[in-house]
C-alpha cells in the first residue's frame, strides 16, 4: 500500500501496454488484454474497447503521462486519439495470454492442413485428414514456434511423423523428354531421384513418365537443364499423384 | 442339447411337409425374444423358469446389457412331428435391415403385438416386409397380463379394447392390400393406354370406373381369432390361448360342441351357464377366456378351487411362495404353456416349404423390372424345382444367402470343446497319472542333484502360461458364417457351387457354358459368376452351431468358408440357369454419416481392415472411403451406428478409434450485383457494395501499388519485376452453363487430352462418338451462353478449371491475341487465314488460373461457376540476365532454406510449382531464353503467381457467394405427423418442394432439399419428433448459392435501423464460412474477446 493514496487516484487492471519510441522519448498507452491484436487485424472496431484512457504515458506503471511539448515535437500532432492510433499500428506490444494461444491454435491447425494437403498415405495414395494430423502431431508432441513460418514447420512436422506413422510427401508424376544421345548417361544420374518409373520409351529420345519426390524437383530439373543443354525438356503431369473419387470398401 | 433331439432334427429334416420356416416380428419391445425363450424352453434347451427373463437368442454382450435385439439369429425347434426353424428379428427400427434378412428365408412370421400399446410404426413396417415378400403372418397378442395389472380393464373392457387392435392391424393390411390393387389396376390401364394409342382408334372408349376392389377378395388376409390365426398370450407369464384350445376345454365343461364355441367365442356372443345355451347378445363369450389374474390369485382358498377345477398339479414350493406373481405364473404356465397354442397355430396356419406360392417363386427370380416370361427356358424350368422343393439326388440345388455374419472361431464345432466321453476320461486319468509318476520321479532326481523344486515351479510356470497364449491366438479371430436357406435339392459339406452375383444374367451364361457343366469343371470366365465349395454346414442353435453332413431342401442352415466369395448376400446354385434373387428390399436405406479415424494414426491399416469386416458382416452398412481420405461409414440409425462402432472396436479391428462429423464441402462463386439491399430498398449505385469491399482492402493496406481495381470489377496485376501486366474480370456464369459444365466433366477431360497431345504435334486416333459428343457439347454451351456479353465466348474459351476439367472458365478476351480454342481437336487440317499461335507464357496464365480456382478466396474451397476473362496481357521483352542461377528458386531449394518470410515463401512455392505445370511444348524455348529471370524468380513463375492473384481479386471485386452442398430429401410420413417433419425441416434451412399423398393409404410423401451442412443428426431427430413415423432418405443433388453474402454490412440508413450496426444476426453463409476457415487454420475475424471490461481481473493485491 502507497501512503501517497489520493482519492481520485484511477487504478487500471488488466493492462496490456503498448510501447513506441519517436522522437528519442519512449511513449506508451494503456489498453485492455487480447484487445491489440484485434484492433490490428481489423476486427474490432471500436477505439474504445481497445484503450483503457485516452491519454499517453512515459510510463504506464508509474502513472507518468506524456508531456504535451514532447508528444507534439515526435508526433507533429496534440490530437490524443490520433497519436493513440499511431502507437496502436506501430508500436510494440505485450502479446497477452489469449491471444498467443489462439494464434498457437491457428498455426498448429494450418501446419496440420498444409501437411494434410501435402502428404498421402502410402499404401492407398489417399491423403490423410487434417483431425488424424492434428492427433498424430500431439501424439508426437509437436510444439508450435511462433516466430517460424508455418510451411517450414509443416515440412519439418512431415520429417518427424514419418517415424510413428505411413505417411509421405504426395509425389509428383513427370515426364521426362530426354536426346538419344545423352539418355543413357542422364539416366543413371537421375536414376536416384526418381521414385517409380510408370513407362519408358526409347526410339528417337527418351521419353519417361515417372513419379518423383517434390523435394527431388529442382534436383531433376537443373540436372536436365545442363547436362542437354536445353534439348531435354521436363513436363509436369501432376504436382499430387493421389487416387481420385470415391472408393467403397469391399 | 442332446444326441437324440440332434438326430432327430436331422430326420426332420427329410420330410419338407413337417417343416416351417418363421420369424418373428414386432415393433421394439413387443416381446419378441422373450417369446422365442418361451418356444426355446418348450424344447427343453433352457429352463422354464428361466423363459423370459434369459433372452437367449440375444447372444451379444450389448443385446444383454440394452436389452434390445440387434442380430437376427435362428434356432431349430422341434414340436409333435414338426421342425420349426424359427428366426428371431432385432425390432428397433435402425435395424430393419435385419429383419429383411429374416424374412427372405421364411415362409411365415409371427407378428408380435403388445396388447396395451397397440399397433406401433414398426408393426406396420414389418406388416408391410412380410407383405412385399409375400410371406403369411399370424398374430400373437403378447402382454395380456398388463391389460389387467396395468390398466386395471374389466374382462369386458379387455374384449373391446382387443377387438380395436385387430381392428388396427386388418387396417394395416387392408391398406397394403388395396395399395397394391390399385398399384395393379394403374399398371394395367398404362398398358391399356399404350395399347389404344398404339391403335390410334377414335372410337367410343369405355373406362373401368371400378377400382377392382371389389372384384378380388381379401378376406383370407385379415385376422381373426376364429380364423385360428390369432393367439393371446403373455410370454412373460407363460401362458397363451388360442381359440381352439378353449373351445376344446368348454366343450368338455359345458358340453356344447366344440365347432359351435369356436365360432361363437370371438364376436358378440354370450353364453347362458344354467341353459348351458349361446346367445345372441351384447355380452360376449370371450370374457371367460380371459384368464386368471392377480386379483384372485392373493385368495387362498378360491386358488385351490381353481386349481382342483383346472387339473394343474401345483408344486408345494410354488404355493407356499410369498408373491402372487410366482403363484400365477406356475398356474398359468402349467394351465396353457405358452408354446402350446403358438407352435400349433404355427403348425397348421403357416405353410410348409412345400406350400410356396408360385407368385413367390417368380417374384424372387426375376430380378429387377424382368419379367418372369423373359427369363430363358432353362430358368423357368426351375420354378418347377423351387415348388417341388424336392431333397432327390438329381434335383438342382439352390441356396439363398441373405447375410454373412461373423463367429468366433472358438464357436465353431469343430473347435468347440465337447464333453468327453467315458474312454477318453479314462485315457486322460491314464496320463494324468503318468504324468503324476513322472513329475515324482523327475523330484527325486532333482532332490538328488540338489536342483530343487525351483526348476519344477518353473517348469510348471512354463506350462500354465504356454496353454492361455494359444487361445489367445485362436481367440481372436472371426469366422464368417453365411446365413442361407435351401430351396431345393440337398447341400452336401465339400460340395462346388457356382455363386452368382446380384447382376448375373442366366441367359447370358447359359449361351457361354455347355450343357450340363458343374461347379467344379473347369469354366470359362462368366461375369458376375464364380465357384465355392461348402466347406462346413452348420445347423444354428442359437449361439450354438452343430455341425452337419447335409441339408435338405426346405431347411434354414449356416454355411462356413464363403466369406471369400460372397460379400453380404447371394444365391448359390448348382445350375447356371439360376437366376440371382431378387435383391433385399430394405426399409431404412443408410443415412446417418460419420467419419471414422483411429486414435493412434499408425493403425490404419487395421481400420481398413476392420472396416471391411465390419462391410461383410452388416447387411446394411456401408462404408467408403473419400477423395478427402476420410474414412467414412454410413448407418441406418443412431442405435445401429453405435452397434457398428462397438462392432469395429472390440471384434473387427480391435483398436480405439473416434468417430465424428464428416467434412462438408463447399464451393465459392460470384454472383451478380443485387439490384435490392437486404430491406428491399433500390441499390442506388450499384457497384456499391464492392467498392466497399475494395476500400476495406486498400485500409488493410493489401494492396500493393502493382495492383489496380476499377469500378467494373476490372483488376489490373503488374508482376513484381514490372514486365508482365494483366486484366481479369470475373464474371459468374449462368446456371445451366454450370450445371452442364459439371455434368460433362469426364467429356471435358478427354478433350483437355486431345488438345494436349495435339500441342505436342501427336496425333491420336479418336473415336468418332467422342468427337460427336464433344461438338454437341459446344453447340450446347452455344446455346445457353447467348446475349451481347456472351458474343463469341464459346469459341474463345481458353481453359476449364480447376484440375483442367471442373465448372469454371477461363476466356480469351485479349485483342490481339488469337490462340488455337479448346475445340481445336474439332477442326481437322483446314487452318485457314492467319495461324493461331500460342504465346510464351500461355502455360503460365493458365496454371494461375487453375490454382485459383482450386482454392478460392473466401474459405479456400474450389470455385464454381465462375468465368474469369483476361482482357489485357502483356509482356515487355526481357531486360539483360542478371545473376540467373543464383536466385532461380524452386520448392527443394524453399524447403531446404530456414529463412524467408511466410508470404513471400508462400508465393514462391507456389510459383516454383506451378512452374511445373507450365513446362509444356514451350519448354525448350523458354529454357533458351532463360535469362528473364531477376531477383523475383522466372517469370514464368511471377506469371502464375500475378495471374493467381488477380483471379482472386477478381472475385473479390464481384459479389461472393458460397455454395452449399444439397440433399434432397424423400420423407414418407403419415398425416398426423406432417406438421412435425416440417417443424424439423425448417429449423433445418430445408425446403420442402412437393407433397403427395400415396394412393390408397394414409401416407405422404414429401419431396424436400435441405443442404448437407445440417444433415448430421437429421435422420435421428426426424425419427425421433415423429416417434419413427417418418423415414427419411438423403442423396445428394447438386450445389446451391446461399443467397446471405458472408461479408454484408448494413450500408444504408434502412439497413442500420433493420439491422443495427453490427447486423450480427445469424448469416448462414458467415457461419458456415468461419466454420471452415477454424477448421483449415485460416484467419478468421472475430475478436478473441468481445468486452474488454468483462474480462476476468488479475487484481494486485494491492
Amino acid at each position: 500500500m502507497s501512503i501517497f493514496t489520493p482519492t481520485n487516484q484511477i487504478r487500471l487492471t488488466n493492462v496490456a501496454v503498448v510501447r513506441m519510441k519517436k522522437g528519442g522519448k519512449r511513449f506508451e498507452i494503456a489498453c485492455y488484454k487480447n484487445k491489440v491484436m484485434s484492433w490490428r487485424s481489423g476486427a474490432e472496431k471500436d477505439l474504445d474497447e481497445v484503450l483503457q484512457t485516452n491519454s499517453v504515458f512515459v510510463n504506464v506503471s508509474k502513472g507518468q503521462v506524456a508531456k504535451k511539448d514532447d508528444l507534439s515535437k515526435a508526433f507533429g500532432t496534440d490530437d490524443l486519439t490520433e497519436i493513440c492510433k499511431q502507437i496502436l499500428a506501430k508500436g510494440e506490444l505485450q502479446v497477452s495470454d489469449k491471444e498467443r494461444q489462439s494464434q498457437l491454435e491457428t498455426m498448429f491447425r494450418d501446419i496440420a492442413t498444409i501437411v494434410a494437403e501435402k502428404c498421402v498415405n502410402p499404401e492407398t495414395k489417399r491423403p490423410y485428414t487434417v483431425s488424424l494430423i492434428e492427433r498424430a502431431m500431439k501424439d508426437i508432441h509437436y510444439s508450435v514456434k511462433a516466430n517460424k513460418s508455418t510451411k517450414q514447420q509443416a515440412l519439418e512436422v512431415i520429417r518427424q511423423l514419418k517415424e510413428s506413422m505411413q505417411i509421405q510427401r504426395a509425389h509428383m508424376r513427370l515426364r521426362l523428354v530426354l536426346p538419344a544421345k545423352e539418355g543413357k548417361r542422364l539416366k543413371e544420374k537421375l536414376k536416384p531421384l526418381l521414385k517409380v518409373v510408370e513407362s519408358e520409351e526409347f526410339d528417337e529420345e527418351l521419353e519417361m513418365v515417372c513419379l518423383v519426390d517434390p523435394g527431388c524437383f529442382r534436383e531433376i530439373d537443373e540436372l536436365i537443364r545442363c547436362e542437354t543443354k536445353g534439348r531435354g525438356s521436363l513436363e509436369v503431369l501432376s504436382l499430387k499423384d493421389v487416387e481420385e473419387g470415391d472408393e467403397k470398401l469391399e | 442339447m442332446g444326441h437324440t433331439s440332434l438326430e432327430k432334427i436331422i430326420a426332420l429334416q427329410r420330410n419338407p411337409a413337417n417343416i416351417r420356416n418363421l420369424c418373428i416380428l414386432a415393433h421394439v419391445d413387443h416381446g419378441k425374444t422373450t417369446l422365442a425363450d418361451c418356444l426355446v424352453a418348450s424344447n427343453g434347451i433352457i429352463s422354464n423358469r428361466l423363459a423370459g427373463k434369459l433372452r437367449y437368442l440375444d447372444s451379444r454382450e450389448d443385446e444383454q446389457i440394452r436389452g434390445i435385439t440387434m442380430k437376427s439369429s435362428a434356432i431349430s425347434l422341434l414340436y409333435k412331428e414338426y421342425l420349426l426353424n424359427l428366426i428371431d428379428s432385432p425390432g428397433h427400427v435402425d435395424f430393419s435391415s435385419e429383419v429383411s434378412t429374416a424374412v427372405r428365408l421364411c415362409d411365415g412370421a409371427i407378428v408380435v403385438i403388445d396388447a396395451v400399446e397397440g399397433v406401433c410404426p414398426q408393426t406396420q413396417v414389418v406388416l408391410r416386409q412380410a407383405w412385399l415378400e409375400n410371406i403369411r403372418p399370424v398374430l400373437v397378442v403378447n402382454k395380456m397380463d398388463r391389460l389387467i395389472t396395468e390398466l386395471k380393464l374389466t374382462s369386458q373392457e379387455a374384449y373391446i379394447h382387443l377387438q380395436k387392435i385387430l381392428e388396427q392391424v386388418n387396417a394395416v393390411t387392408g391398406t397394403l392390400f388395396t395399395s397394391k390393387v390399385l398399384e395393379e389396376r394403374a399398371e394395367k390401364e398404362k398398358e391399356e393406354k399404350e395399347e389404344k394409342e398404339s391403335e390410334a382408334s377414335g372410337g367410343d372408349q369405355v373406362y373401368d370406373w371400378s377400382a377392382g376392389l371389389e372384384e378380388t377378395d381379401d378376406s383370407h388376409l385379415y385376422f381373426s381369432p376364429d380364423q385360428g390365426n390369432v393367439v393371446f398370450a403373455s410370454a412373460i407369464d407363460g401362458w397363451d390361448s388360442g381359440m381352439a384350445q378353449f373351445a376344446h376345454i368348454y366343450s368338455q365343461r359345458m358340453g356344447i360342441r366344440a365347432e359351435v364355441l369356436l365360432k361363437t367365442l370371438w364376436g358378440d356372443f354370450y353364453l347362458n351357464a344354467k341353459a348351458k345355451k349361446i346367445m345372441k347378445g351384447a355380452q360376449n363369450t370371450f370374457v371367460l377366456i380371459i384368464p386368471p389374474q392377480n386379483s384372485w390369485a392373493e385368495d387362498k382358498e378360491k386358488v385351490e378351487k381353481m386349481v382342483t377345477s383346472l387339473g394343474v398339479k401345483l408344486m408345494a414350493r410354488d404355493s407356499r411362495h410369498s408373491d402372487p406373481k410366482v403363484l400365477l405364473s406356475a398356474i398359468c404356465s402349467q394351465w396353457l404353456p405358452v408354446s402350446q397354442a403358438v407352435l400349433s397355430m404355427v403348425c397348421e396356419k403357416l405353410p410348409s416349404p412345400l406350400d410356396m406360392a408360385a407368385e413367390r417363386v417368380e417374384k424372387l427370380m426375376s430380378v429387377g423390372a424382368r419379367r418372369f416370361d423373359s427369363l430363358p427356358k432353362e430358368t423357368q424350368e426351375l420354378k418347377q424345382a423351387f415348388l417341388q422343393c424336392s431333397s432327390e439326388e438329381n434335383a438342382p440345388v439352390i441356396v439363398f444367402v441373405s447375410k454373412m455374419f461373423a463367429v468366433d472361431t472358438k464357436a465353431l464345432p469343430q473347435n468347440k470343446q465337447r464333453p468327453l466321453t467315458q474312454e477318453e476320461i479314462a485315457q486322460r486319468r491314464e496320463l494324468a497319472r503318468q504324468r503324476h509318476a513322472d513329475r515324482l520321479a523327475a523330484n527325486q532326481q532333482a532332490e538328488n542333484q540338489d536342483a530343487l523344486s525351483l526348476c519344477l515351479s518353473a517348469q510348471m510356470e512354463s506350462l500354465a502360461v504356454k496353454e492361455p497364449k494359444l487361445e489367445e491366438d485362436e481367440g481372436t479371430k472371426e469366422t464368417f458364417v453365411a446365413f442361407a436357406r435351401v430351396y431345393s435339392g440337398v447341400v452336401k459339406r465339400g460340395q462346388r457351387m457356382f455363386v452368382l452375383g446380384p447382376k448375373f444374367d442366366p441367359t447370358q451364361a447359359l449361351s457361354m457354358l455347355s450343357e450340363g457343366c458343374s461347379a467344379s469343371d473347369a469354366l470359362p470366365a462368366v461375369p458376375h459368376l464364380s465357384c465355392c465349395s461348402m466347406e462346413s454346414l452348420y445347423l444354428l442353435m442359437g449361439r450354438e452351431l452343430e455341425g452337419l453332413e447335409e441339408v435338405p431342401s426346405g431347411n434354414i442352415l449356416g454355411i462356413g468358408g464363403l466369406e471369400e466369395c460372397v460379400l453380404k448376400s447371394a444365391t448359390l446354385s448348382t445350375s447356371p440357369a439360376c437366376p440371382p434373387f431378387t435383391p433385399l428390399n430394405f426399409e431404412a436405406a443408410a443415412i446417418v454419416r460419420v467419419a471414422i479415424e483411429p486414435k493412434h494414426p499408425s493403425e490404419m491399416p487395421k481400420l481398413v481392415h476392420g472396416m471391411r469386416l465390419l462391410n461383410q458382416a452388416d447387411p446394411c452398412a456401408e462404408v467408403l472411403i473419400q477423395e478427402t481420405g476420410e474414412h467414412v461409414l454410413v448407418t441406418a440409425g443412431e442405435v445401429h451406428l453405435q452397434r457398428c462402432l462397438d462392432d469395429l472396436r472390440d471384434r473387427f479391428a480391435k483398436i480405439e478409434i473416434s468417430a465424428s462429423k464428416p467434412i462438408i464441402p463447399f464451393r465459392e462463386t460470384v454472383v451478380r450485383p443485387p439490384k435490392v439491399d437486404m430491406v428491399n430498398e433500390e441499390v442506388g449505385k450499384q457497384q456499391k457494395v464492392a467498392i466497399i469491399h475494395q476500400v476495406k482492402e486498400v485500409s488493410q493496406g493489401r494492396l500493393s501499388d502493382t495492383l489496380h481495381v476499377d469500378s467494373s470489377g476490372l483488376v489490373t496485376l503488374t508482376t513484381p519485376n514490372r514486365l508482365a501486366t494483366v486484366a481479369v474480370r470475373a464474371i459468374p456464369l449462368p446456371q445451366d452453363v454450370t450445371r452442364l459444365l459439371e455434368d460433362s466433366s469426364e467429356l471435358i477431360r478427354t478433350l483437355e487430352q486431345l488438345n494436349m497431345s495435339l500441342r505436342e504435334g501427336r496425333r491420336i486416333d479418336v473415336s468418332p462418338r467422342t468427337l460427336e459428343a464433344i461438338t454437341e457439347l459446344k453447340s450446347q454451351l452455344e446455346s445457353l451462353l447467348q446475349g451481347r456479353k456472351w458474343r463469341n465466348t464459346v469459341e474463345r474459351i481458353w481453359a476449364f478449371g480447376p484440375r483442367r476439367y471442373g465448372p469454371n472458365i477461363l476466356l480469351n478476351s485479349v485483342e490481339g491475341y488469337h490462340r488455337p480454342s479448346v475445340w481445336q481437336c474439332l477442326v481437322k487440317g483446314e487452318r485457314s487465314g492467319e495461324a493461331p499461335v500460342v504465346r510464351d507464357f500461355d502455360n503460365s496464365i493458365v496454371s494461375g488460373f487453375q490454382l485459383a480456382t482450386l482454392s478460392g478466396p473466401m474459405c479456400e474451397e474450389p470455385l464454381m461457376g465462375v468465368c474469369f476473362s483476361v482482357e489485357q496481357w502483356d509482356i515487355q521483352s526481357s531486360s539483360e540476365p542478371q545473376h540467373q542461377d543464383s536466385v532461380e528458386e524452386d520448392s527443394a531449394s524453399h524447403e531446404a532454406s530456414g529463412d524467408g518470410t511466410s508470404t513471400a515463401e508462400g508465393t514462391s512455392e507456389t510459383s516454383a510449382q506451378a512452374e511445373g505445370i507450365t513446362a509444356g511444348p514451350s519448354q525448350a524455348k523458354r529454357r533458351t531464353e532463360a535469362g528473364s529471370v531477376d531477383c523475383y524468380g522466372p517469370v514464368s513463375g511471377q506469371l502464375i503467381a500475378a495471374m493467381k492473384d488477380a483471379c482472386r481479386h477478381a472475385f473479390q471485386a464481384q459479389p461472393q457467394r458460397l455454395m452449399a452442398a444439397m440433399y434432397t430429401c424423400e420423407i414418407m410420413a403419415t398425416a398426423e405427423v406432417l406438421g412435425r417433419v416440417y417443424g424439423v425441416l425448417g429449423k433445418r434451412e430445408g425446403r420442402v418442394l412437393h407433397e403427395e399423398m400415396k394412393e390408397g393409404t394414409d401416407m405422404f410423401i414429401i419431396k424436400a432439399i435441405l443442404p448437407v451442412a445440417e444433415s448430421f443428426g437429421f435422420a435421428d431427430e426426424i425419427r425421433k419428433r415423429t416417434s419413427g413415423l417418418a423415414s427419411p432418405q438423403l442423396v445428394f443433388s447438386h450445389w446451391e448459392v446461399i443467397s446471405s453474402d458472408p461479408y454484408w454490412v448494413p450500408t444504408t440508413e434502412e439497413e442500420y435501423l433493420h439491422f443495427g450496426e453490427k447486423a450480427d444476426s445469424a448469416n448462414q453463409a458467415l457461419k458456415y464460412m468461419n466454420a471452415v476457415r477454424r477448421r483449415k487454420g485460416l484467419y478468421v475475424e472475430e475478436k478473441i474477446v468481445e468486452h474488454a471490461e468483462k474480462q476476468r481481473t488479475l487484481s494486485k493485491n494491492k
